[in-house]
């Protein structure tokens, strides 16, 4: 038994430091760090670059990557990037955080290259110490993981709790504007906060890379399996957090003494003990109401913070309204691109037409992303699963059942809807970032329970899944998915106008307002949830009937972000955005790779990562940015002058101007109520 | 602004059974008492004032009676029934709406959605299914709705900015918006949570002659937080102090004005203005006679 305890340490460790590094970079920064994983790769990658290609020693090659390296790269993504999403929205920080992990590793790799073997050294020298303890045996990488968990925690908590660093950052976390107000500079802590992060993320790296595999996939495995214990710690307790990942280490090993981890249920419950972790603790937590996300910052900070900035906040804004108008440029600049797209097939060769139909397909299950980010405001990371749910089932009702494709594609989708209700359910009372970890942990859990199993994994090819005898050729299944896209646009236009579209957003931006209206929350959330849902398990399957095969690993929740990070750089509220981004993700790799240089290919998966890194700047998207950027043109050109939902008030409207009474003098007044000037920010708060 | 406002069902006013009434009502948050055993009742056709300092508990009473808190003790009542443990949507669908403090408007709604919405969840709730399956959404809007909803934008004077997003707004059109929102849905009882603030003189007048007239003509309850005492005094049929989550007087207007413990606590100068201006403006007159 001890040696399952001693065994099941040494993974909890590994998820103690990854777990308990989020939690002290959220609390010092009110960021969490979806680029956890890609931050412990990148270190990892210089680490082995070093000791095995190098040939450098372990301990200059840990001491140039954790304390050089690391730092370096904490510093300059503070510099570039962290600085400027303090006290923006939850969605924009996310989106942010999530471009980082598309575009760090390939970044990496286009630098040291792929590595030639997963299987990386750890902190120990090889060949492997062994040690017994207690009449149990434990190896060097595990006692060296155990000592790293020590170290992580004594300088850790010694730090924050012990020394002026450790005050000042803790004042930081109360409110940044204060903090500078009493002579500390916030930039120069954040610096710090953001470099030992790296730096904690490179160890969790490098302790996971003898076991797991040296890969963004391993990484973010664990990174899921992590976020478990973030949640129990709800997102600031240290201990909790520590404790509960141990805990789950523990646990995973122990079962292996009673469930034979090689039966059918062995190989299902040990990848879900995680989750099962978290939806024990988010059940908790939601039945006691305590699962809201936390608001960064004091009153002064949000007093002073950026107005709007989520996306599709300022692309709702930026149409003024104007969109639910049935006349307007956004149509009309559909059509356009739509026409374009319907020319193409007749234009291009065999190769690229099959690529401009898997173009087509993936811009169906985008459209799922428009309806539940764009529309429903709330960070679902599950859709890829949702799509893979699709193709994986649909293929079984062809398979099986002799079904014709685009009829199991349908009913397939239908039959994925429950699921994604349920997950809508379940998370329903959650803030965006808890819904944001429980949908990748849920991701992560399908993908390993189900799409990495046989019969559907099938050494990656997955299962076959036809094309409709109809649409065989290329051409003809590019039409077929774009009357789909464009079906289904309709039906998402539709919703955007309806009744549903705007409780949808009453709900969105304010509960307590749509709450007193007698709209219902649950059902409005179930009604996102069910479309989005239906959406991207019609997508899926559509990828799959594009490939032939279900492809089980496309479908990887880390594919998934980045799907994510290229539509939101395109536009998170735009149909056309998701038939551009969709198109966009399939030919630019190959337009890099045959026209550029075989070795650019990751370059294109590079610029998404950085498009959504840029929605901090532009949280509106490419599309619709190009679009308002050819209507001011246009006015310009033909002194045409619609209103701008973004100029002033008109003179005499109410509250435009200072009020007339002098009350300064009234102590009954609220600051908030003195201010005449005073407007309500993005969040619906004055 | 104009008065024509639609009517809730007309209610004979001096009904025994109030329409919204807080019984014995006590909210803590771990050990702090935002209420402690309040009494309230609005009567039909009533105007009830609510008044006390920054932290009385006048938001927390009013979260209670909307249904957006729980109360840790005490019942509370919508035409007698007990409605303590059902949610803000019912409520809402009995007649209750209400206003913020911080108003609570939907971002990138534009004014007139707002009221669209409002209107519909009262008249059509149906139609957030319906329009999904038969395209309502790219038709016009019913004219009943259209003229309801431009009635309330011309009463409320919101025209020039109704196809404006709520993101944005000047806190006094915020103010105005929520009024015109929660009168969409033809309420029988309006909790309004500081209704002036962020308005003018003028525009405090008029908002006030609105809520007036939707009391005398179409039945209406208020029940008003309020800051600006003269206000509430001047309005009210009934006045209500909380301090320190405790209700420390209630009564007409002319009795909360005599109160000592309020004269002393709350409304002193406030109060004494008036009385010190009326004099010095008989002086002046004498002196002028």
């Amino acid at each position: 038994m001890l040696s399952y305890v001693l065994a099941g340490l040494g993974l909890g460790s590994i998820y103690a430091i990854a777990a308990g590094s989020l939690v002290i970079t959220y609390v010092a920064s009110g960021i969490f760090n979806l680029a956890f994983a890609a931050m412990a790769y990148s270190v990892a990658r210089f680490y082995y670059w070093l000791l095995v290609e190098e040939g450098w020693g372990i301990v200059p090659s840990a001491a140039v990557s954790l304390f050089v390296f690391a730092p370096a790269l904490g510093m300059f993504l503070y510099a570039v990037l962290f600085r400027h999403l303090r006290l923006r929205s939850t969605l924009i920080k996310l989106m942010a955080t999530v471009g980082l992990s598309v575009a760090l590793p390939p970044l990496i790799q286009l630098v040291l290259e792929q590595p030639t073997n997963t299987q990386a050294p750890g902190l120990a020298p090889r060949p492997l110490d062994v040690f017994k303890v207690f009449g149990s045996t434990i190896n060097a990488d595990q006692l060296a993981t155990y000592i790293g968990l020590v170290v992580v925690l004594v300088v850790g908590v010694g730090l924050l709790r012990f020394t002026s660093v450790g005050l000042k950052v803790r004042a930081l976390v109360d409110s940044e504007a204060l903090t500078s107000l009493s002579g500390t500079s916030p930039g120069k802590v954040s610096l710090g906060v953001w470099a030992a992060s790296v730096t904690l993320a490179g160890l969790a790296g490098i302790l996971l890379a003898p076991t797991q595999g040296l890969s963004v996939q391993s990484m973010t495995f664990l990174m899921s399996a992590a976020f478990a214990a973030v949640v129990a710690a709800k997102l600031r307790s240290l201990p909790l957090a520590v404790g509960v990942a141990l805990l789950m280490g523990v646990t995973t090993n122990v079962l292996e003494k009673y469930i034979d981890p090689s039966s059918t249920f062995g190989a299902v419950i040990k990848p879900a003990i995680p989750f099962i972790f978290m939806l024990l603790f988010l059940l908790y937590y939601a039945l006691r109401g305590q699962a809201g996300d936390l608001v960064a910052g004091g009153a002064l900070d949000r007093a002073i913070a950026t107005q709007g900035g989520d996306p599709s906040v300022v692309s709702a804004v930026a149409g003024g309204g104007s969109n639910r108008r049935f006349l307007n440029p956004g149509l009309l600049a559909g059509v356009i691109v739509i026409g374009i797209f319907a020319m193409l097939p007749g234009m291009l060769d065999k190769f690229w037409s099959g690529l401009l139909a898997g173009g087509v397909a993936l811009a169906i299950a985008l459209l799922s992303y428009t309806l539940v980010v764009g529309e429903g405001g709330m960070v679902w990371l599950s859709q890829i699963t949702f799509a893979g749910g699709g193709a994986v089932l649909s293929a079984e009702l062809v398979r099986n059942w002799g079904w014709e494709p685009l009829v199991a594609v349908l009913v397939a989708a239908v039959i994925i809807v429950p699921v994604g209700v349920v997950i809508g359910l379940l998370t329903i009372r959650l803030g965006n970032l808890y819904i944001a970890l429980v949908t990748l942990t849920f991701g992560s859990l399908i993908t390993t329970l189900v799409f990495r199993r046989d019969p559907y994994y099938n050494f990656g090819s997955g299962q076959p899944m036809p094309r409709p005898e109809y649409a065989t050729t290329n051409d003809d299944f590019t039409y077929l998915a774009l009357a789909v896209f464009c079906i289904l646009a309709i039906l998402i236009v539709n919703v955007r106008r309806s009744t549903a579209g705007l409780a949808m957003s009453a709900v969105r931006f304010s509960e307590s307002g749509a709450k007193t209206l007698g709209i219902s929350v649950v059902q409005t959330k179930v009604l996102v949830s069910g479309l989005a849902t239906f959406t991207a398990a019609v997508g899926g399957g559509f990828i799959a009937m594009n490939a032939g095969s279900t492809l089980p690993d496309s479908f990887d929740p880390a594919v998934g972000l980045v799907w994510l990070a290229v539509l939101v750089t395109m536009g998170a509220r735009s149909n056309i955005a998701a038939l551009i981004a969709g198109a966009l993700f399939v030919l630019m790799p190959q337009i890099f790779q045959i026209y550029i240089s075989t070795d650019l290919g990751d370059v294109p998966t590079i610029l998404f990562g950085l498009g959504a890194l840029g929605l901090a700047l532009h949280p509106e998207g490419t599309v619709v940015q190009v679009g308002n950027n050819i209507m001011s043109l246009y006015r310009k050109l033909f002194g045409r002058s619609d209103p701008d939902p973004e100029a002033p008030v008109p003179p005499g409207t109410p509250g435009a101007a200072l009020p007339d009474r002098d009350e300064a003098d009234n102590p009954l007044l609220t600051p908030t109520a003195r201010g005449g000037s005073a407007t309500i920010p993005a969040g619906g708060q004055a | 602004m104009s008065t024509a406002l639609h009517a809730a069902d007309a209610t004979v006013p001096g009904t025994e059974v109030p329409r919204l009434e807080a019984r014995g009502v006590t909210v803590r948050f771990g050990g702090l008492v935002a209420n402690k055993d309040v009494d309230l009742a609005v009567g039909s056709q009533q105007i009830v004032g609510l008044v006390g300092p920054n932290g009385a508990g006048k938001s927390t009473l009013f979260a209670v009676l909307s249904g957006l808190l729980k109360p840790t003790a005490g019942r509370v009542f919508m035409d007698g029934d007990d409605v303590t443990g059902t949610s803000a949507q019912k409520r809402a669908a009995r007649g209750l709406a209400r206003t913020f403090q911080h108003p609570e408007l939907f971002s990138s709604l534009t004014v007139r959605e707002h009221l669209v919405i409002a209107y519909r969840m009262k008249n059509a709730k149906s139609r957030i299914w319906t329009d999904l399956v038969n395209f309502r959404g790219f038709a016009n809007s019913p004219k009943a709705e259209d003229a309801r909803v431009d009635e309330l934008i011309d009463s409320l004077q919101l025209g020039a900015i109704q196809h404006r997003p709520a993101a944005g707004l000047p806190l006094g059109s915020a103010r105005l918006l929520e009024i015109a929102r929660a009168l969409a849905r033809e309420p029988r009882v309006l909790l309004l949570d500081e209704p002036s603030s962020g308005l003018d003189v003028r525009e405090t007048e008029e908002v006030a002659e609105v809520l007036k007239s939707v009391v005398r003509d179409h039945g209406v309850s208020l029940l008003m937080v309020e800051h600006d005492v003269e206000l509430v005094l001047g309005m009210s049929d009934a006045v209500h102090v909380l301090d320190f989550g405790v209700k420390i007087a209630g009564g007409t207007p002319a009795e909360v004005r005599q109160d000592p413990a309020v004269r002393a606590a709350y409304l002193g100068e406030e109060i004494e203005k008036p009385a010190v201006q009326q004099a010095e403006s008989e002086i002046e007159q004498g002196e002028l006679a």
